[in-house]
C-alpha cells in the first residue's frame, strides 16, 4: 500500500491497547490493523489481558480500617489530640462523663455513656471521611457513581444498603448543589458518600456509615492541613462532612444537614 | 479548589507540611498502593506486607520528599521494595498452590479458574517486566512517567511492556483460555 502516513510500529500498538494515540493516529492504527491480521490478534490478546488484570486488581483499591492505624503508627503521648486521648481512655472502660472529659465528651444530653465501641466508630470517622474527600472530590471525570440526575435512584439504593431512610441534605441555601453518591467502605460496612459542589466548582463531601449501636454526639469537629471535618452520631448513623473551606462555613452547613436529616 | 493529592502541596511555601496533613496525604494514596501492591505479589498475604514496609519507608524518609508528586515517589519506594525481596526470593523459587488460590478469596465473582491461572502468569513474569506491566495498564501511568519513576530509558519501558505483554499472552495460550472478548 503506498500512501503518506508513518508506519505503524509496535510502539504505537501498545500506545493503541493503552489508550495514548490521539485520535486521528487510533483511527490510523485501527485501519492498518484491518489489513494485519496477525497483529491484530496481538492487540486483541492485549485488550483482553489489560481487562482482566484491571478486573483482577482493582477491588484492591480501598481503605481498610487498620490502614488509619498503620499510617499514624503508635502516637507519643505528647502528640496525642485531645480527641484521640479520649477514645484511649474509652477503650478501656465504658466511659461515663466525668468532670475531666466534659469538652470532648460534652454530648447533648449530659450523663450520656459512650460505649467502647460508639468510641472507636466514633474515632475512626474523620479520617474516613477525609480519605473519601481527597479521594472523590478531586476526580474531574468519575467523581460519583450516580449522579444528582438521579437523586430518586442514588437516595432509595443507598438507603437500603446502609439500611436506613437516607434522604440527601438540600444545601442550595447555603450555596452547594448535590453532585451525587456512592457506596463507600465505612467501619467495614457499606456506607455512603454524598457530594456536593458550589458554583465556583469547590466541593465537600458527606460520610454517613453504620454506627455499631444507637449513640448521640455533639458536633465534633478536626483540622488537618487545609481540610476541616465535623462529624457526630446520631442514632444508629455517624455523619461526617469534609470540605476544603472555612470552619464557621462548614459548621453552618454540618448544622443544617442535622437538621435536615432529623425530620 | 479541590485539594488534588497527587499535587506537592509543599511547592507553593516554605513550610514543610504537619505531620498530620503527611499521613493524611498518604493515608489517601493507600488504596492505589494496595493494588499496586497485590499486582506485584504472589497472594493477598504478601501484597499487604509489602503494602505495610512500603508506607512504614515512605513515612521514616518522609524529610527525604521534594515535596512533588508523593503518589509518584510512593509507588517507586514500593517498586524498589518489590525488586529487592523479588532478588532474595527467586533464588529459592516456591511455587504454592494456595498462594495463587489467594486470587479469588477476593474476588467471588470471576471464574476462579481464570484468575489462578492470569496469577500464574504473572508469578512467571521477571520482576521488571512485571512492574512495567502493572504500571502501565492497572495503574494508568503514562509511558514517560514510568521511564522517570524507574529512571530508564522510555525505549526500556516499551521493551519490557511488550515482552510482558508476549509473555503473557504466549503463557494464557498455554493454559488454554480462549478470549471471548473483542477489541472495541
Amino acid at each position: 500500500m503506498t500512501d503518506e502516513r508513518p508506519p505503524v510500529t509496535e510502539d504505537d500498538l501498545h500506545a493503541y491497547v493503552d489508550g495514548f494515540l490521539d485520535e486521528d493516529r487510533r483511527r490510523e492504527v485501527e485501519a492498518w490493523l484491518k489489513d494485519h491480521p496477525k497483529e491484530a490478534a496481538d492487540v486483541a490478546a492485549w485488550q483482553a489481558q489489560a481487562a482482566d488484570l484491571k478486573a483482577a486488581f482493582s477491588p484492591y483499591a480501598r481503605l481498610d480500617e487498620a490502614d488509619n492505624a498503620m499510617v499514624h503508627p503508635a502516637p507519643s503521648p505528647t502528640t496525642n489530640t485531645p480527641w484521640r486521648k479520649a477514645a484511649i481512655l474509652a477503650a478501656s472502660l465504658v466511659l461515663f462523663l466525668s468532670g475531666a472529659a466534659v469538652g470532648i465528651y460534652a454530648d447533648r444530653t449530659l450523663g450520656y455513656s459512650v460505649s467502647v465501641e460508639t468510641a472507636s466508630a466514633l474515632e475512626s470517622l474523620p479520617a474516613q471521611s477525609k480519605s473519601a474527600f481527597l479521594i472523590y472530590a478531586s476526580e474531574k471525570r468519575h467523581p460519583v457513581e450516580v449522579g444528582a440526575d438521579q437523586q430518586e435512584h442514588l437516595v432509595t439504593w443507598l438507603g437500603k444498603r446502609l439500611d436506613y431512610k437516607l434522604v440527601a441534605p438540600d444545601l442550595r441555601s447555603q450555596g452547594y448543589s448535590l453532585v451525587g453518591g456512592r457506596l463507600v467502605p465505612v467501619n467495614g460496612k457499606a456506607g455512603a458518600m454524598l457530594m456536593y459542589e458550589n458554583a465556583a466548582g469547590q466541593r465537600l463531601t458527606m460520610l454517613l456509615g453504620k454506627n455499631p449501636e444507637n449513640a448521640e454526639t455533639s458536633f465534633r469537629f478536626e483540622s488537618a492541613g487545609p481540610l476541616e471535618t465535623f462529624y457526630w452520631i446520631d442514632g444508629s448513623i455517624g455523619y461526617a462532612v469534609t470540605g476544603e473551606l472555612g470552619r464557621a462555613e462548614l459548621q453552618a452547613i454540618a448544622e443544617e444537614c442535622y437538621r435536615q436529616f432529623e425530620s | 479548589m479541590p485539594h488534588a493529592p497527587d499535587e506537592g502541596f509543599r511547592a507553593k511555601g516554605a513550610t514543610p507540611p504537619s505531620t498530620d496533613a503527611f499521613e493524611t496525604e498518604v493515608l489517601s494514596l493507600v488504596p492505589s498502593l494496595r493494588r499496586y501492591s497485590r499486582s506485584l505479589a504472589k497472594s493477598d498475604t504478601d501484597g499487604e506486607d509489602l503494602l505495610q514496609d512500603c508506607v512504614e519507608k515512605v513515612l521514616v524518609r518522609r524529610s527525604q520528599w521534594r515535596g512533588i508528586n508523593l503518589r509518584a515517589w510512593a509507588f517507586t519506594i514500593m517498586t524498589n521494595l518489590y525488586r529487592d525481596r523479588h532478588r532474595r526470593t527467586s533464588q529459592h523459587p516456591s511455587v504454592e498452590l494456595n498462594d495463587t488460590l489467594g486470587l479469588t478469596a477476593e474476588d467471588a465473582s470471576g471464574d476462579p479458574l481464570e484468575k489462578t491461572r492470569l496469577q500464574r502468569a504473572l508469578n512467571a513474569l521477571t520482576a521488571d517486566h512485571r512492574t512495567v506491566l502493572m504500571l502501565v495498564v492497572v495503574e494508568g501511568y503514562g509511558y514517560q512517567d514510568v521511564a522517570d519513576m524507574l529512571s530508564i530509558p522510555i525505549g526500556t519501558v516499551m521493551s519490557r511492556l511488550s515482552r510482558a505483554r508476549r509473555q503473557m499472552a504466549a503463557q494464557l495460550a498455554q493454559n488454554n483460555i480462549v478470549t471471548l472478548r473483542r477489541p472495541k
